[in-house]
C-alpha cells in the first residue's frame, strides 16, 4: 500500500501525540504519579506506536513499544517515578521527536534506537523482565496430532460414547503470523465451549493463555455436534489456517498410562499488568474541531478582503445615490460582513500554548546542564495570535529564553547569598492589550548590569561616549538589542553564540512589533513583546504625495506635523529637521519613489515623524489624509524586492495606495 | 454493499480503515472518534458493521461495545487493537465482539475479518 497520502496527517497526528506527551510527562514529574496522566501518556505512546507501525517505520514503533511498556509499569505501580526514570523518558521522547522530524523532513525516519530502548528496558522491573524472558525460553514442543489422554479422561470419553456423545480431537493451526494468540484461542474455545466440553487442550491452557506454543494446539470435547459443523465454524475464526478434526475412539490410540495434570480452571494469573488496566476516563473535555488546510484559510482569508474592497466601494456608491432603501442594505451588508470578518480572523488565531508548551521541556534540561535550579511560569497561553505570527515567534522567543536562564537567573549559591529562594523563576506571560498582543519574559535573577552594557556598547562602538549621559536606562538595556553586542564574559553554547539579541529584534519587528527590556539590578530583568493582532490587516495612515496615495503603518509613526521651510537645516549634505531638540534626518517621499511633481516651493510641509528600533526620520508628503484599516495585499510573485514597499491595499474608490516599508527608510 | 462505522481516535488510523474498505466496496457511513461518539452515530446510522478502536479518550473502545451491545445485541463490531492488548481484546469478545484485526494494519487481514463477520450474517 503507498502510504504516502497518509503522510501529513501521520506527521501532524505524531507531533501532537508527542507534544502531549512532554506536556503531561513534565506534569507528572511535579506532581508526581497522578493516574490519569500516566494513562493520557500511555495513550499518547500507544496511539504512535500503532501509526508508526502502520507507517512502516520500524524504529519508531520500535522505541515506543518500549517506552510503552515503561509506562504500563509505572500505571500500575510496578514502578515508581523517579527523576532518573523520567530522565530515560524525556531521552527516548528526543529520539522519536528526531525520527518524526527527520520523517517530516523528507527523511526515512530511521535512527538507532537501540539504546534508548535498551535503557528503558533496563527500567523494568526485574520480575517482568524475568517472566518475558521464561516465556521467549519455552520452547513448544511439536505436539503429537493425538493427544495422550489419562485414564480419567478415557473414562470420561468412554461414558459419554455410551451416553450419545462423542469425543472430538480439533487440531487448529494459527497463521503464523497472529499476533494476539491468546485472543485467538480464546475465540476457538469461544465456539467450543458452546460446542460441548473440553477434557483437554494440548498445551496447557495456562500455557495457550501465555502465548508459550507455536502456532498449534490440540483440543478435545466431549459433544454431540457433527465434526464438519465444528471444523467450518472453527475455520471461520480470523487467522485459523487449517482445523482438523476427528473422533477419538478408544481403539484408535495407544492407551498410555501417565499422569497429567491438566489445569481445567482459567488461570487468574494471566497477563497481569494489562487486566487491571482499567480504561481511562479522560477528565479534561476534547474540543470538536475540524482540521483544514491552512492554505484553504489563507485563500478564505483573501476572498473576504476581496469582500471588504467591495464592501468600500459599495459604501461609497450608496452615499452618493443616497437610495435609502440601498443605503440599508449596504449598511446591513457592512455589518454581517464585519462580524464575517471577526469570525474569519479568530479561525486563524491559534492559541500562544503552540509556541509556548515546547518552553517546559527546555528550561528543564537546560537548568539541569547549568546546574540551576529555575522554574517556569507560564500565564495567558490561551491568549490567541495570528497563525503566521505564531509560526515566526518560536525561536525569538528561545532565544530570549535561553538568554535569561543563561544571564538572567544565578546559581543556586549566588542567589542563597543574596537571600533570594534558591529556585530562580521565569515567568513567561501574554495577553491581549487593545489591538496588540504583549509578550512578557519576567526572570528574577540578576538583573542586567548597566556598567558593564555601557562599557562593552563603548569598546564595540556602538555608541559614542558623549551620549552615555543622555541615554536614559531603558535606552541603555536596549543596547542589548544592537548588532555585534554579546554580556556573557564567555560563549556558552546555550546563549551568545555570536548572533546577538540583535536577530531576535529584527524577526519581531518584521512582525511589527516592538521589543522593549526594563530591569532592575538585583531583582530581575523583564522583555516584553508588543506584537499585532494579525497581520493581514492593517491599521496605517495613508498619506498623499504627487497624485499617489501611500500608505504608513501606525505602528511605526511617532507623530505627525507641519513644519515651515525655514524649519529646514542642511548637514552633511543631508536635510534635516530639529524634532524636539533631536536633530533628525528629513526624507522626502517623492524623492523616495521618485513621484512626479514637486514639492519643493511650498512654504509649509505635512511630515510623519517615523520610528524604527528607536532611530528616527521625518518624512515629507503632500497631504495626511487620514487613519484606516486596510487589507495587506503581497505584490506578487512577479515584483519581488520592491525597495522600500512591503504591499499594497486596494481603497473604497478602487484605486490602490501601496504600502511604504519604513524600516528600509531609516538607515 | 455493507455499511460499516470506523471509529478511532487518530484520524491517520481512520483514514486507513476507511480506504481499505472503500477499496474493497464496503460504504463507510461514519467515522467517530471516541467511544461516546461510536455509541451515538451506531444509534443513528445502525451500520452493519463497526470497527472499533480500543484505547480511545473520552470512552473507550471496550465500553462503548458493551453500550452497543446491550441495546443492539445483533451488533457486529470488529476490535481494533496494538500488541499487548490481549487482555483487553479478550474482554472484548466476551463482551461480544465478533473478531479482532491487530495494528498494524494489513489490508489483507483486515478484509478477512470483515468479510467474515459480513459472510456469516
Amino acid at each position: 500500500m503507498d502510504n504516502k497520502e497518509y503522510l501529513t496527517l501521520f506527521i501532524e497526528e505524531s507531533q501532537e501525540h508527542l507534544q502531549a506527551v512532554n506536556t503531561h510527562l513534565l506534569e507528572l514529574e511535579k506532581n508526581n504519579g497522578s493516574k490519569d496522566i500516566i494513562s493520557e501518556i500511555f495513550r499518547s505512546a500507544h496511539t504512535l506506536k500503532g501509526m508508526a507501525a502502520t507507517m512502516g517505520f520500524e524504529d519508531l514503533a520500535h522505541l515506543t513499544h518500549h517506552m510503552e511498556n515503561v509506562l504500563d509499569q509505572i500505571r500500575n505501580d510496578q514502578l515508581t517515578v523517579t527523576p532518573a526514570v523520567l530522565d530515560v523518558v524525556f531521552e527516548s521522547v528526543d529520539d522519536l521527536e528526531y525520527m518524526i522530524n527527520d520523517i517530516s523532513s523528507g527523511g526515512s525516519g530511521k535512527k538507532d534506537v537501540q539504546g534508548a530502548a535498551s535503557k528503558l528496558e533496563a527500567l523494568l522491573a526485574g520480575d517482568k523482565a524475568a517472566e518475558t524472558a521464561s516465556a521467549s525460553n519455552v520452547s513448544p514442543e511439536k505436539h503429537s496430532v493425538i493427544p495422550e489422554y489419562d485414564q480419567y479422561e478415557w473414562a470420561v470419553i468412554q461414558e459419554s460414547e455410551e451416553q450419545g456423545y462423542h469425543a472430538l480431537c480439533l487440531n487448529v493451526t494459527l497463521d503464523e503470523q497472529t499476533m494476539l494468540k491468546a485472543a485467538r484461542v480464546f475465540m476457538v474455545f469461544g465456539v467450543v465451549e458452546k460446542a460441548g466440553e473440553v477434557i483437554n487442550c494440548q498445551p496447557a491452557m495456562a500455557d495457550l493463555e501465555a502465548e508459550a506454543f507455536e502456532n498449534e494446539f490440540t483440543v478435545t470435547l466431549i459433544t454431540k455436534e457433527e465434526p464438519e459443523n465444528l471444523q467450518a465454524q472453527i475455520a471461520g475464526i480470523s487467522e485459523v489456517t487449517d482445523v482438523h478434526v476427528h473422533v477419538v475412539k478408544k481403539e484408535t490410540v495407544q492407551t498410555k498410562h501417565e499422569e497429567q495434570s491438566i489445569t481445567e480452571e482459567k488461570n487468574q494469573e494471566l497477563s497481569p499488568p494489562s487486566n487491571k488496566a482499567e480504561m481511562p476516563q479522560r477528565q479534561t473535555e476534547a474540543v470538536k474541531t475540524v482540521r483544514v488546510n491552512t492554505d484553504r484559510l489563507d485563500k478564505l482569508m483573501n476572498l473576504f478582503e476581496e469582500l471588504v474592497i467591495d464592501r468600500g466601494r459599495l459604501e461609497q456608491l450608496s452615499a452618493e445615490l443616497k437610495h435609502s432603501e440601498l443605503t440599508d442594505t449596504v449598511e446591513h451588508m457592512s455589518r454581517i460582513s464585519g462580524d464575517l470578518q471577526t469570525i474569519i480572523l479568530t479561525m486563524r488565531m491559534m492559541p500562544v500554548e503552540n509556541v509556548f508548551n515546547r518552553f517546559p521541556r527546555m528550561v528543564r534540561s537546560l537548568s539541569k546542564e547549568l546546574g540551576k535550579k529555575i522554574e517556569l511560569d507560564i500565564v495567558g497561553a490561551d491568549t490567541e495570535l495570528d497563525r503566521t505570527i505564531i509560526d515566526e515567534i518560536g525561536d525569538p522567543l528561545v532565544h530570549l529564553l535561553r538568554n535569561s536562564l543563561d544571564h538572567g537567573i544565578e546559581t543556586p549559591e549566588v542567589r542563597k547569598q543574596a537571600g533570594k529562594p534558591e529556585t530562580g523563576t521565569v515567568t513567561l506571560r501574554a495577553y491581549h492589550s487593545g489591538n496588540h498582543v504583549m509578550i512578557e519574559m519576567e526572570d528574577d535573577g540578576a538583573g542586567i548590569n548597566k556598567e558593564k552594557v555601557i562599557d562593552i556598547a563603548l569598546s564595540k562602538g556602538i555608541i559614542a561616549a558623549e551620549d552615555v549621559e543622555k541615554k536614559t536606562d531603558q535606552d541603555i538595556y536596549g543596547l542589548l538589542f544592537a548588532s555585534g553586542f554579546s554580556t556573557a564574559a564567555e560563549v556558552t553554547d546555550i546563549s551568545g553564540r555570536g548572533v546577538g539579541l540583535d536577530v531576535v529584534r529584527n524577526t519581531f519587528e518584521s512582525l511589527g512589533g516592538i521589543v522593549s527590556v526594563d530591569s532592575e539590578p538585583g531583582k530581575g530583568s523583564i522583555f516584553s513583546i508588543q506584537l499585532p493582532l494579525t497581520l493581514s490587516i492593517l491599521d496605517v495612515m495613508l498619506v498623499e504625495a504627487g497624485e499617489e496615495k501611500y500608505a504608513v503603518p501606525i505602528s511605526s509613526i511617532v507623530e505627525t506635523a507641519i513644519i515651515t521651510k525655514d524649519n529646514i537645516f542642511h548637514s552633511h549634505g543631508q536635510r534635516v529637521i530639529d524634532f524636539r531638540g533631536r536633530i533628525i534626518p528629513l526624507l522626502s517621499l517623492h524623492q523616495v519613489f521618485a513621484i512626479p511633481g514637486s514639492q519643493e516651493e511650498r512654504s509649509q510641509h505635512s511630515i510623519v515623524v517615523i520610528n524604527k528600533g528607536g532611530k528616527i526620520a521625518a518624512l515629507m508628503v503632500d497631504h495626511l489624509v487620514g487613519k484606516q484599516d486596510i487589507v495587506l495585499k503581497s505584490l506578487g510573485p512577479f515584483l519581488p524586492d520592491i525597495a522600500s514597499i512591503s504591499g499594497a491595499t486596494i481603497l473604497g474608490d478602487g484605486n490602490v495606495a501601496l504600502i511604504v516599508d519604513v524600516n528600509t527608510l531609516i538607515a | 454493499m455493507s455499511s460499516v462505522l470506523v471509529v478511532d481516535d487518530a484520524a491517520f488510523m481512520r483514514m486507513m480503515i476507511k480506504d481499505i474498505l472503500v477499496k474493497n466496496q464496503f460504504n463507510v457511513v461514519g467515522e467517530a472518534a471516541n467511544g461516546q461518539e461510536a455509541v451515538d452515530m451506531y444509534e443513528e446510522l445502525k451500520p452493519d458493521l463497526v470497527t472499533m478502536d480500543i484505547t480511545m479518550p473520552e470512552k473507550d473502545g471496550i465500553t462503548a461495545l458493551k453500550e452497543i451491545k446491550s441495546k443492539h445485541g445483533d451488533a457486529n463490531i470488529i476490535m481494533c487493537s496494538a500488541m499487548g492488548q490481549q487482555s483487553m481484546v479478550i474482554d472484548a469478545i466476551q463482551a461480544g465482539a465478533k473478531d479482532f484485526i491487530v495494528k498494524p494494519f494489513q489490508a489483507d487481514r483486515v478484509m478477512e475479518a470483515i468479510q467474515k463477520v459480513v459472510g456469516v450474517k
